[in-house]
C-alpha cells in the first residue's frame, strides 16, 4: 500500500479508526464508526482494502449460488436496488472494518450487479456469491433472467466460472471455487480457478 | 510494485505527465490509488459538481457503407434486414412528441449512408429547429463530417459551414474508436482515419464549435495504444482548446465482428476514466457515459475522475444493439438520484457547460454501518 493512500485515509479522517482496527479494538471502532458515513468513499475503501490483504489475503472464494451457512463469521452485504444503490461499496467497505479479525466479507451479485460486485473486491471483499452457468450454457440455479443471444437482451447476472474467473483476476486477485457452495458440485471446471479443499 | 509517488508530485505540481506514466497508470495494481488521485484533478476542478443535461439521441439511419469490426450495424445496406432510415417527417416527430418535457439537445448520430442527398441532413436540423428554435444540436461524428466531404464533394469546412447554417450547434466525439494504426487499421480501416479524425474537430473548433472526443477501449488495443491515443487529443487540445469532453466508451461484444471477445470489466471502465481525468489535463470534462458502463459503474465513476454522466438519453440504439445492459433512458429524477447517492451535486447543463439549474446536494445519511448479529453471532449482516 502506498504512502499515497495512507495519505489519503489520514486526509479522511480515518486514522484514528485504522488504529482501532490495527489493535482490534471493537469498542473504539464501534464509537468511530459514524465517520464511515461521511467521510471519502476511496479512503474508506482504501482501508478496508489494507485490512482485507493484511488479514484475508488475495484469494476470493466464489460460490456458485448462496452457500450454505458455514457457521463462521460471513458478512452478507446486498443491495437493496430501491434504495441504497449509491451505497454498496461502502457498506462492503465497513464490513470489512468494523467486522471480525479476518471475516469473509461476501457480496451477492444477484442484487448488486457484477460490475459493482467486482469493484467490490477492491473495497474489502473476499467472497462472491451468485448463480453462475454450467459449460452447456444452462443455468446452474433457476433465474428468471433470460438469455436472447443476438437480440441484445444479455443477462447481467449469469455468468460462466471462465468469466467469473476472469473478472476477478482482472480485479488483481486469485479465485477460489468453492466446492461447498450450494448446486455447486453440479458445476464442471472450465478453466476457472483451483477448487478450495476446507 | 511501481510506486505512484512520482506520478503524484507531477500531478499535485501541475506538471503533465508523460506517456510512460500514462503507462504506469494503466498498469499500477492499486485501482484506488489510482482513483484517489484522479478524484483529486477532479475535486481541484469540478468541486462535488456533476453535471448532467437533458437530451435525447436519434440515429436517423443504421445503413452504413464501413465495417467496422466492433459495429452491429457494420456494412448494413438499404434493405436489408435490421436497416432503417428514417423520414424527415419520422425523425421530427421523435422530438414533437417530447415537447412536453422538451430535451435541451439533440444528439445525432448515424451510420454512412451512400444514398441520401446531403440537403437530406440540411433539412433534418432545419426542422428540429422550427419545432424548437432554442433546441442545441450537436450532430454527426468527425467520421460523418469526413464522409459527407468525400461523398458530396467538399471541403470539412464547406461541410460544416453548411451544416453550421442549418443549426449545427457542436459536433459529438464517435468515431474515434482507437487512433494508432496498429488497431485502427484492424478494427475500422475504411473509414477516416486518426488523422482525419483529427483534422474534423480541427476544423470544427477553427469554426467556433466546440466538440468531444471519444476512445473506445476493452477489445484488442493495450494500454499502450490508449495512452497513444490519449495523447493525441491532449496535443490537439493544446494546439485548439475546442474539445470541450472526453468519453471513454467500453466496447460491448454483442451482435457484431468481435463478439468473441470479453467486455471489459467494471475494474478497466473505472481505471480508464481515472487515467484519462490525469492525463487529459487541458480537456475540463470527463464524462462517465452511463449507456456504455451501466448507471452503477458510470455512478461511482463520478469518484474516478468523471465529472459529467451524460443526460436522459431516450432512444439510444448503438449500443442497445452490441447488448449493453444498460436501459434506452434514464429520467431527470433519475439522473439526479444517481448523482446525489454518489455524494455529489447534480448540476443541469446545456450542451457548451452553462449551468441551467444547480440542485442542492442532498445530505448524506447519518451514518448506521453497524456489524449485527445474526445466528449468535456467526453469521453477521451489515445494517
Amino acid at each position: 500500500m502506498s504512502r499515497l493512500v495512507d495519505q489519503a485515509i489520514a486526509d479522511a479522517g480515518l486514522a484514528d479508526l485504522a488504529q482501532a482496527r490495527r489493535d482490534l479494538d471493537f469498542a473504539r471502532l464501534e464509537a468511530l464508526a459514524t465517520s464511515l458515513g461521511t467521510a471519502d468513499l476511496l479512503a474508506v475503501g482504501a482501508l478496508a482494502d489494507r485490512i482485507r490483504a493484511e488479514e484475508v489475503g488475495d484469494r476470493v472464494r466464489v460460490f456458485a449460488g448462496t452457500p450454505a451457512d458455514e457457521g463462521r463469521d460471513v458478512i452478507v452485504v446486498a443491495a437493496d436496488d430501491a434504495g441504497d444503490r449509491g451505497q454498496v461499496l461502502r457498506r462492503v467497505a465497513c464490513a470489512r472494518i468494523l467486522g471480525p479479525r479476518a471475516a469473509r466479507v461476501r457480496v451477492d451479485w444477484m442484487s448488486t450487479g457484477i460490475e459493482l460486485a467486482q469493484v467490490a473486491l477492491g473495497f474489502g471483499a473476499s467472497e462472491l456469491a451468485g448463480p453462475v452457468l454450467s459449460r452447456r450454457g444452462l443455468p446452474i440455479l433457476s433465474d428468471s433472467t433470460k438469455k436472447v443471444k443476438g437480440a441484445g437482451l444479455v443477462s447481467s447476472q449469469l455468468l460462466k466460472k471462465k468469466e467469473l474467473s476472469a473478472l476477478v483476476r482482472m480485479a488483481g486477485r486469485v479465485p477460489v471455487f468453492a466446492p461447498e457452495a450450494t448446486s455447486s458440485t453440479s458445476a464442471p471446471s472450465d478453466g476457472g480457478g483451483s477448487l478450495e479443499h476446507p | 510494485m511501481s510506486t505512484l509517488e512520482p506520478i503524484a508530485r507531477k500531478v499535485r505540481a501541475g506538471e503533465r505527465l508523460s506517456f510512460d506514466d500514462g503507462v504506469a497508470l494503466f498498469r499500477h495494481p492499486d485501482l484506488l490509488a489510482v482513483g484517489q488521485l484522479a478524484n483529486e484533478v477532479r475535486e481541484h476542478l469540478h468541486g462535488d459538481r456533476t453535471y448532467f443535461n437533458r437530451n435525447m439521441r436519434i440515429e436517423v439511419t443504421n445503413v452504413c457503407v464501413a465495417s467496422c469490426l466492433f459495429c452491429s450495424f457494420a456494412k448494413l445496406e438499404e434493405g436489408a434486414p435490421g436497416s432503417r432510415t428514417m423520414k424527415l417527417e419520422e425523425a421530427w416527430r421523435e422530438l414533437e412528441i417530447r415537447m412536453a418535457d422538451p430535451p435541451s439537445e439533440i444528439h445525432i448520430v448515424n451510420g454512412l449512408h451512400p444514398g441520401l442527398p446531403f440537403s437530406y441532413y440540411e433539412e433534418l436540423l432545419r426542422g428540429f429547429l422550427r419545432i424548437k428554435p432554442d433546441v442545441h444540436m450537436k450532430c454527426f461524428t468527425a467520421v460523418e463530417i469526413h464522409f459527407f466531404a468525400r461523398h458530396y464533394g467538399m471541403t470539412y469546412e464547406e461541410v460544416l459551414r453548411r451544416l453550421m447554417a442549418a443549426g449545427l450547434g457542436s459536433l459529438p466525439g464517435g468515431g474515434a474508436e482507437i487512433f494508432h494504426p496498429e488497431v485502427r487499421t484492424r478494427i475500422s480501416d475504411d473509414k477516416a482515419t486518426a488523422e482525419e479524425y483529427l483534422d474534423v474537430h480541427r476544423v470544427a473548433h477553427k469554426l467556433g464549435l466546440r466538440t468531444n472526443a471519444t476512445m473506445l477501449y476493452g477489445h484488442i488495443e493495450t494500454f499502450e495504444h490508449r495512452v497513444d491515443h490519449l495523447l493525441r487529443l491532449r496535443s490537439l487540445q493544446d494546439e485548439t482548446e475546442g474539445l470541450q469532453a472526453f468519453i471513454p466508451l467500453a466496447f460491448h461484444p454483442d451482435g457484431n465482428g468481435m463478439k468473441n471477445l470479453p467486455a471489459p470489466t467494471a475494474v478497466d471502465d473505472l481505471r480508464t476514466l481515472a487515467v484519462s481525468r490525469l492525463l487529459l489535463d487541458n480537456v475540463p470534462h470527463i464524462k462517465a457515459y452511463w449507456v456504455s458502463l451501466t448507471p452503477k459503474v458510470a455512478q461511482v465513476g463520478l469518484r474516478f475522475g468523471a465529472d459529467d454522466i451524460d443526460g436522459t438519453i431516450v432512444h439510444e440504439t448503438i449500443y442497445s444493439a452490441a447488448g449493453s445492459k444498460s436501459p434506452s433512458g434514464l429520467t431527470y429524477d433519475e439522473l439526479v438520484r444517481l448523482i446525489r447517492e454518489a455524494g455529489r451535486t447534480p448540476v443541469e447543463r446545456d450542451t457548451l457547460y452553462r449551468v441551467v439549474r444547480e440542485l442542492p446536494r442532498e445530505a448524506m445519511p447519518e451514518a448506521a454501518f453497524k456489524v449485527k448479529d445474526r445466528k449468535a453471532g456467526r453469521h453477521l449482516e451489515v445494517l
